[in-house]
């Protein structure tokens, strides 16, 4: 496999590598400017509030302090990432006569230096009118719940059905039932480097971020929108960036606040987020109540699905209304149900707003479906292995009338897992193993955002002496898609990996692209690049033909630096004497190749499906109930891997992440005030916590993806809560079903089974 | 009232003239302009900041400037030798120990302490030596891997 | 944000205390500052005039005592003991405490004596050194006092050490014959503060022999550590056996008065610490078995 490419499929250390192992890349979090301030916001300390008067002027006559903006200062707009629908578009950022959450801006101070503006901040004097809050989701859907938004009645924010087949009548048809319900909770992101901008808005009316973002085309669009400038006097630049993992591709507080003060003050001025308020005031991953209902007969095929969800939206939409629709599609996968219906609801509470983080709906899907699936499994008697493999999708299946799947993996997943299984053997006492699997995205199709761009789109430019510039707009936050596209382009072209140089953060230079999330840069915008790539290269070989003139029926091709015919590969001409004949031929321009990719007539939900199975090995000490991670191992299907290193870093990343949100990670809240707001108070995994992990790529080939390839990178967060839940019970005798899966509840649980049983 | 600070970093000399107040991370990014380490929380928990301070690794944010009077600091800036990268740093390139990046200047220092210390560790040990850094992005396993193959001696340079 | 303030570094123990005692109303020791520091920044706490130990190297030292035991200064960092030849081989579990204690960047700096004088329940070395039987000893201008480490702690965050006082040294006296010691703390994350910590100490009569004394003590589990007196009584002169330690367990869970907070409630505490008496009894058990 690995001599059939030149490039991808083998292990390159990631392109952005030597600045950040050096210490030279330069995130927003450590850009200075001459003539440069600093800014900080003030937020409310209710939850739920009138804003009847804001006083700035004491903090105004502070020495240092430059500039002050509130609501009144804006053009009164909301923002939403859901522009196709504007009653999903209800964020103001900086609040104008209500503030909704625990931790939303009210104003924002621009001083001489952090120090001042922070000081400032205490001088600013806000009336506010408190009003009646309401903090759970199921009791702001009751009548008589305080309202938070004038237009959502019930405080219901968005609502979504997917359904097929009769699950009523099926339900009749089967013989076996199982109903249940779960909740998963909240989890911060916890990117490393908080949230920033440095906005500078010149004096020739256009302005200009430097930003931490997964997606700077939206941040363009949404600022222009906000300020009311044209999309084109935007230019968002992303610096290398500390993480995002779903936090940051909405228009945040840092970025619209630095960008109004630089506006009023046309200097530039930089906020970053505290880690305090990285907590409070940033999206969080989307709490949802989940009930469910199986059904399934007794030769073991699942047969129909209830699923209906009420998820905490917190303040505001953001893009909260797509995980809600996620989970709702991810919840029928990765199983044939022939009935299927779900009913999900997002409500309004005066809680942070709550969105994407990493799996995006996925986790919270799976949790409650493969605990449900290991439940029915035994009530039926069945392995629960057994009972996956007899029902999962497969190659070119249809779920009906959503989405079509052609490369799927899975049946050779749960051959390297069950070769797992029976190689670990009994297990010790009070160990238990759990499984899990999954389908995800690669990349959505929905276009809720409504750009009138390709999804993705690139550019190749050759210049005289090889060397390839390579345009685009994805954004890499770690993940390494710079590395990844690079590959892809250098693989098509017929170069090397150190002739490419990408130009990805800027949206002056790179094409509008959607952002890295829904782990979809390596197919959508891989696929862009793969044109562009082919684009450049048709230009190339024109001159080659000409120049080698082989008989019409063979082909050449690049690769390694030389122009070659395929079926005669020692014929073979320089790579960079074509080139300079290209050039010349094309009056001295510089070979341009285009390319682009928007996923039609795909479905309703994404264009190819990435797929694994999950084995979590755990130890439960059934006195204390702490839950010990022994190993993790996940066989996966990510189609052609690009860059084999980069996959073993999503796996591992994701099983950190995926771990933490199921068993210690959590976001407790006293009347919407989030508790834990500090590292050490919020507790993540660190590298004595973290489980031996084994990852097993499995072959396929994704005709839609570019050489084959598909996601990598959010799917392997999905089924790790589920196996976890799933491997406690297999240890102790104890389910858990309300995350985090945590050393009291397991104890309290294992508590109650032996009251029951003393009972009995 | 400002007070004299006399100290070294990466081999460099300084005299600076610096309010006690001054966190020693605040010196070293904003005085002397070595933003390559840097902060990511105000609760002196994810070692983000991490530098060696007479060979030991040291959380900056969490230690008065003035009490490093006289001392030999290193910063991630301080690892390579001109182009030449050190070993920790070709080892984290080479087995993709780093993703974002943000934490890993302070895990450079960790790992560099650690293994100055101790050249032949156990795993565990390893493991162990960078459990005061957090990082959100590898899982921290390719970490170990490429401290381990550093330990090992796969990045002996030839003399 | 730390507020402005006035600096002042000693190098010698008697420059320290003369500042200690001029500086009597408005002052605040920082040694290495690991537990300061934070609140510092946060602005929870704002003296006007700081007085820097850091480099007072005299306080630096651990000193076996001939038959005496061991006495370590109170300027000795936690990497140092956690390394220490000394105390490896003789008071293990101290170095074994040290090994879980924080991160390894907080032992570089953090001072043994800043550690108890934070006075935080939660803390891993005040239930090591109470279940050894430690001292401690503080210095003014006017002289010395001595004290059980035991006794020095009063209130959440409180200790004895009265204003103009410095603690300067702590006491460890020789282990006895037959003596085992452990401790354990609960908690998700290994390098997490105590939910509950328990530090066990038992002699034996003779290697096989019924329990001589027992030490008990619990961190976490009330606003200072304490020692369960009940449960210790209960394994006085008895032949250990699971069960015993158990029972042991149970009534050291009724002996405290742990809180509830977000990460676990009253109860759940109680269960942690029946579970880890238990558990560090039967290990401080083996190890006084241990020729």
């Amino acid at each position: 496999m690995s001599d059939k490419y030149a490039v991808i499929s083998k292990s390159h250390s990631k392109i952005d590598g030597p600045a950040k192992v050096t210490g030279s890349a330069k995130y927003a979090f450590d850009m200075v400017f001459p003539n440069m301030l600093y800014g900080k916001i003030l937020r409310s300390p209710h939850p739920h509030a009138k804003i009847l008067k804001v006083d700035t002027s004491r903090a105004e006559k502070m020495i240092g302090v430059k500039a002050i903006v509130t609501g009144k200062d804006t053009l009164g707009r909301k923002n939403g990432v859901w522009r196709r629908f504007p009653e999903l578009c209800d964020e103001e950022i900086l609040c104008r006569e209500k503030v909704r959450y625990i931790g939303d801006p009210v104003a924002a101070v621009a001083a001489v230096d952090e120090d001042t503006a922070e000081a400032a901040l205490d001088l600013i004097d806000v009336e506010y009118e408190p009003l009646l809050a309401v903090f759970d989701p199921l009791e702001a859907m009751k009548e008589g719940a305080p309202q938070l938004h004038e237009h959502a009645e019930r405080n219901i924010n968005s609502t979504r059905r997917i359904e097929w087949g009769d699950v009523s009548e099926a339900f009749e048809k089967c013989d076996y039932i199982r109903e249940e319900q779960f909740h998963t909770s909240s989890q911060a992101h916890l990117c490393m480097e908080t949230h920033g901008a440095v906005a500078d808005f010149g004096h020739d009316g256009k302005l200009t971020v430097w930003t931490s973002t997964q997606a700077n085309y939206y941040i363009q669009v949404l600022l222009a929108g906000m300020l009311g400038l044209r999309e084109g006097d935007v230019r968002v630049i992303k610096p290398p960036s500390g993480g995002g993992f779903g936090s940051k591709f909405e228009l945040d507080s840092a970025q619209f606040c630095s960008s109004l003060l630089s506006q009023k003050l046309r200097r530039p001025v930089k906020i970053i987020l505290t880690r305090e308020e990285e907590f409070i005031a940033t999206k969080r991953k989307t709490p949802m109540y989940y009930y469910v209902k199986m059904g399934a007969k007794k030769d073991g095929t699942l047969l129909a699905k209830e699923v209906r969800v009420v998820t905490e939206g917190g303040a505001y939409t953001g893009m909260g209304a797509t995980a809600l629709y996620l989970t709702g599609f991810y919840s029928c996968l990765p199983y044939k149900w022939a009935h299927y219906r779900y009913d999900g609801y997002r409500v309004y509470t005066n809680t942070a707003p709550t969105s994407a983080l990493r799996g995006f709906g996925a986790p919270q899907a799976y949790f409650a479906g493969e605990s449900m699936i290991d439940m029915l499994a035994a009530d039926m008697k069945m392995d629960p292995l057994e009972i996956r493999r007899k029902n999962a999708v497969t190659p070119n299946y249809e779920v009906p009338g959503q989405a079509y799947i052609q490369s799927c993996g899975l049946s050779e997943c749960y051959a390297a897992i069950e070769k797992h299984i029976k190689e670990r053997g009994k297990l010790p006492r009070n160990r238990g193993m759990g499984i899990g699997n999954y389908a995800f995205m690669s990349g959505g199709i929905f276009n809720w955002f409504n750009t009138p761009y390709a999804f993705s789109a690139a550019m190749v430019k050759i210049n005289i002496d090889g060397k390839v510039d390579l345009f685009t707009g994805a954004c890499d936050t770690g993940q390494g898609s710079d590395t990844t596209l690079a590959m892809i382009c250098a693989e098509e072209l017929g170069v090397h990996l150190e002739d490419i140089r990408v130009h990805a953060e800027d949206t002056d230079l790179g094409p509008a692209d959607l952002g890295s999330w829904g782990s979809r840069e390596t197919l959508m915008n891989g696929n862009a690049v793969k044109m562009a790539a082919a684009d450049a290269k048709r230009q190339l070989l024109e001159f080659a033909y000409a120049k080698m003139k082989p008989n019409v029926v063979y082909d050449l091709d690049i690769k390694d630096h030389k122009i070659y015919m395929v079926d005669r590969p020692e014929r073979s001409i320089s790579y960079f004497e074509i080139v300079q004949d290209a050039i010349r031929g094309k009056e001295g321009q510089t070979i341009i190749g285009r390319g682009h990719y928007t996923p039609h007539r795909k479905g309703m939900v994404s264009p190819a499906w990435g797929f694994g199975v999950q084995a979590v090995e755990v130890e439960v000490d059934p006195e204390t109930g702490k839950v010990k991670l022994i190993e993790i191992v996940t066989a996966h299907d990510c189609g052609q891997v690009i860059n084999p290193v980069a996959v073993i870093g999503q796996v591992e990343g994701a099983t950190m992440l995926a771990a933490g949100g199921a068993f210690c990670e959590d976001q407790p809240m006293d009347n919407g005030k989030i508790l834990n707001p500090s590292i050490g108070d919020y507790k993540v995994l660190r590298s004595v916590d973290m489980p031996k992990t084994v990852g097993i790529e499995v072959d396929t080939y994704e005709p839609e993806g570019p050489f084959g390839a598909k996601e990598a990178g959010e799917g392997l967060t999905s089924p790790t809560a589920g196996a976890m839940a799933n491997a406690v019970y297999n240890a102790v005798g104890v389910r858990i079903k309300d995350l985090p899966i945590t050393p009291e509840k397991v104890l309290m649980a294992l508590k109650e089974k032996e009251k029951g049983k003393k009972r009995k | 009232m400002k007070k004299e600070l006399r100290l070294t970093v990466n081999g460099q000399p300084y005299e600076l003239s610096i309010k006690p107040n001054t966190l020693l991370v605040e010196v070293l990014r904003t005085h002397l302009g070595l933003t390559g380490t840097k902060k990511a929380c105000q609760s002196s928990s994810c070692g983000v900041c991490t530098i060696l301070l007479n060979g030991m690794a040291v959380k900056s944010c969490s230690i008065l400037a003035l009490q490093a009077e006289g001392a030999e600091i290193m910063t991630v800036e301080g690892l390579a030798k001109g182009e030449k990268l050190h070993p920790l740093q070709k080892a984290f390139l080479d087995y993709g120990a780093f993703q974002c990046g943000f934490c890993t200047p302070g895990m450079l220092a960790s790992a560099k302490a650690f293994l100055d210390e101790n050249p032949k560790p156990t795993e565990e040990q390893i493991r162990e030596a960078i459990d005061g850094n957090i990082c959100r992005c590898t899982g921290y396993n390719s970490i170990i891997r490429a401290m381990a193959a550093v330990a090992n001696g796969e990045y002996k340079e030839a003399k | 944000m730390i507020n402005e303030f006035e600096y002042f570094a000693p190098k010698t123990l008697k420059e320290a205390l003369l500042l200690l005692d001029q500086y009597r109303e408005d002052y605040k020791i920082i040694a290495g500052g690991q537990s300061l520091l934070i609140m510092m920044r946060q602005g929870l706490i704002q003296p006007q005039h700081l007085i820097d130990i850091h480099g007072i190297s005299e306080l630096d030292y651990i000193t076996p005592d001939g038959k005496k035991g061991l006495r370590i200064g109170a300027l000795t960092t936690h990497r140092t003991i956690e390394k220490s030849p000394v105390i490896k081989k003789s008071f293990g579990v101290l170095a074994e405490m040290e090994n879980r204690l924080a991160s390894i960047q907080t032992r570089n700096w953090g001072s043994v004596g800043g550690n108890l004088c934070h006075g935080d329940p939660a803390g891993d070395l005040a239930p090591v050194l109470i279940a050894l039987n430690a001292t401690l000893t503080t210095a003014g201008i006017n002289g010395e006092r001595n004290m059980l480490v035991e006794d020095f702690f009063l209130d959440y965050f409180e200790t004895a050490l009265e204003h103009g006082e410095l603690l300067t040294e702590i006491q460890v006296p020789a282990i006895p014959p037959n003596t085992g010691t452990a401790y354990t703390k609960f908690n998700v994350i290994e390098s997490d503060m105590a939910t509950v910590g328990v530090a066990v100490s038992m002699t034996l009569a003779s290697k096989d022999g019924k329990c001589k004394d027992a030490r008990i003590v619990l961190g976490n589990a009330a606003p200072k550590p304490i020692r369960a007196k009940r449960a210790e009584e209960l394994l006085r002169g008895k032949k250990m056996t699971d069960r015993l330690l158990k029972e042991a367990g149970k009534i050291a869970s009724t002996e405290g008065d742990p809180i509830s907070d977000i990460h676990a409630s009253a109860e759940y505490r109680q269960e942690l610490i029946k579970a880890l008496v238990k558990q560090v009894g039967t290990e401080a058990f083996a190890r006084a078995k241990k020729p």
